[in-house]
């Protein structure tokens, strides 16, 4: 069973998290990345992304689901239960990238301003989880 | 413990922008590693893979990933190294430990590539400092600096005769293009292809020639490279730009492709290429580095219906301390060309030069020559 089992729940689920980094420190790594990125889901079929919002916005970013109207810089393309392990901290990008289980579209260097970060960001979804009542899906997926 | 010190090196600030040639702050060497004052220090096409972007390490970075020079300090618990001992550094430091170290690859090791990607040592801290802020060595390494901090694995000492820029070309070059030669499936008098006859392809070559291939193709589409790889030992050099490679490699081996064909650029097409010029039953080898997020395309039914193997090779399967001295007493027999290798020379203050010159006019291998002069005498403030 996969841990999203509808495009709405993964929705619901996973653009909730990214709503929420919206409003942490870490945000403000979107305007290094310099571009849309884009998440692009299989199993269940659906796109979220974080679009760059001027540095006089509330946040630095918006979060913006279905086909894009503005360009992409990075699309990263994986499915949910990947996507879910991913956040939970239990994916290895480089192993991931190698294996096809997330591939990769655009100038992956700028992705490399999240990565040293990723390692705070990761329990956060984790909070997230318990949050909206999940939290037996923190140790459910295999790492 | 001695104190940091400062000392001038080349940094990538960040992708695409231009080398800044500065000065940096250098930590003494901890437990198990040593301060190398570098002589010289080779430029490989990874670091303009890192300036692009194509090769995502962290940034700020000190470029720089194979080098020769002195040892001139020694961590705690290190035994094999004194100071003032000759020395090349190399850029896979395997920890011995990890299951791949274990099982027999150590140019895979668990440590060594986390170090790399990360730019940390295994505790998370660096012994790099700019700006009061982490600078990060490429793959534990860092050459392009007057001196670097790394660790003992990373290192093995080199005879009096056998000079820096020499010695510098077997950290990466020579036992990746090399490497890769004597651990493929070619047998003596078998016929390779080697595309691409940069740094590594023309040590593919020197591998093939030593390993007994009575004929090697070389595919360059610059002059120069391939004048190069006739000198390493290919037979025939083919110009891509001219001729239809394919159509090259099959009209000179009777139709029949070749028996190992090597990929040394990293560019996908050009791996599908070495798999269609290997003949039936034969092995294409991918030796070049492409960006992390490229797929190729080949032929599915030729894995089983004409037993054809694509596979890989990292550093040449190369294990520093086994393989550096091997590779020594071949360049003491004549066997190994390690001289004629060397193109340009620069200074460190020409290090964007350098790169430059490797991103528009790549060939053979160009040296990034320091001065022996003392380092500069230590600071007594940390983090500068
Ligand atoms: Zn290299
Ligand atoms: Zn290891």
């Amino acid at each position: 069973m996969p841990i999203f089992d509808t495009p709405e729940a993964l929705e619901t689920i996973l653009g909730g998290f990214f709503e929420r980094l919206r409003f942490v420190e870490q945000a403000y790594l979107i305007y290094q990345i310099g571009g849309t990125m884009e998440f692009v889901f299989r199993k269940p079929d659906t796109r979220i992304r974080w679009v760059p919002q001027p540095k006089t916005a509330a946040t630095p970013f918006t979060v913006a689901y279905g086909v894009p109207t503005e360009p992409v810089l990075l699309t990263f393309e994986q499915d949910g239960d990947t996507a879910h392990r991913f956040w939970l901290g239990r994916v290895n990008l480089q192993q991931a990238l190698a294996r096809q289980q997330v591939v990769a579209r655009g100038p992956l260097s700028r992705a490399m301003k999240l990565i040293p970060h990723l390692d705070e960001i990761y329990p956060l979804y984790a909070h997230y989880l318990e949050d909206v009542g999940h939290a037996e899906w923190i140790g459910g997926a295999r790492s | 413990m001695s104190a940091s010190r400062l000392i001038r090196a080349a940094i990538l600030p960040d992708y695409d922008q231009p080398i800044e040639v500065t000065t940096v702050t250098l930590d003494a060497p901890q437990h198990g590693e040593v301060l190398v004052r570098l002589v010289a220090a080779g430029v490989c096409h990874s670091d303009g893979h890192v300036v692009t972007g194509h090769l995502p390490l962290p940034t700020p970075i000190v470029l720089g990933h194979e080098g020769a020079g002195v040892v001139e300090e020694v961590g705690m618990g290190v035994t094999h190294l004194r100071p003032g001992d000759r020395v090349m550094v190399s850029w896979i430091p395997a920890c011995g430990h990890c299951w791949w170290c274990v099982n027999g690859q150590p140019e895979l090791c668990e440590q060594a590539n986390t170090s790399a990607v990360s730019g940390e040592r295994p505790d998370g801290s660096t012994r790099l400092h700019w700006h009061n802020a982490p600078l990060y060595p490429f793959s534990s390494a860092g050459t392009w600096a007057e001196a670097a901090v790394v660790p003992a694995t990373s290192v093995v000492p080199i005879p009096d005769h056998l000079p820096y820029a020499e010695a510098a070309l077997l950290g990466c070059a020579v036992q990746t293009g090399v490497g890769a030669a004597l651990r493929s499936p070619l047998r003596p008098g078998d016929t390779v292809a080697v595309i691409g006859c940069g740094g590594v392809g023309l040590n593919i070559i020197q591998g093939a020639r030593i390993r007994g291939a009575s004929t090697i193709l070389a595919v360059d589409p610059a002059a120069e490279n391939r004048e190069l790889a006739l000198i390493m030992g290919a037979h025939h050099a083919i110009n891509p730009a001219q001729e239809d490679a394919l159509t090259a490699v099959l009209d000179l081996t009777d139709d029949r492709g070749v028996d190992v064909a090597f990929e040394a650029v990293g560019q996908p097409e050009l791996i599908a290429l070495a798999f269609a010029a290997a003949r039936r039953g034969g092995t294409a080898i991918a030796v070049g580095v492409p960006t992390p997020n490229a797929t190729v395309s080949v032929n599915a039914f030729a894995f089983a219906s004409q037993e054809k193997t694509l596979t890989g090779s990292w550093f040449g399967g190369s294990y520093a301390p086994r393989d550096v001295p091997r590779l020594i007493a071949l360049w003491e027999r004549q066997q190994l060309q390690l001289t004629s290798l060397i193109r340009r020379q620069y200074s460190l203050d020409a290090a964007g030069e350098a790169l430059y010159q490797l991103l528009h006019h790549p060939a053979g291998r160009n040296l990034i020559t320091l001065h022996s002069s003392p380092v500069p005498p230590d600071i007594s403030e940390k983090g500068a």
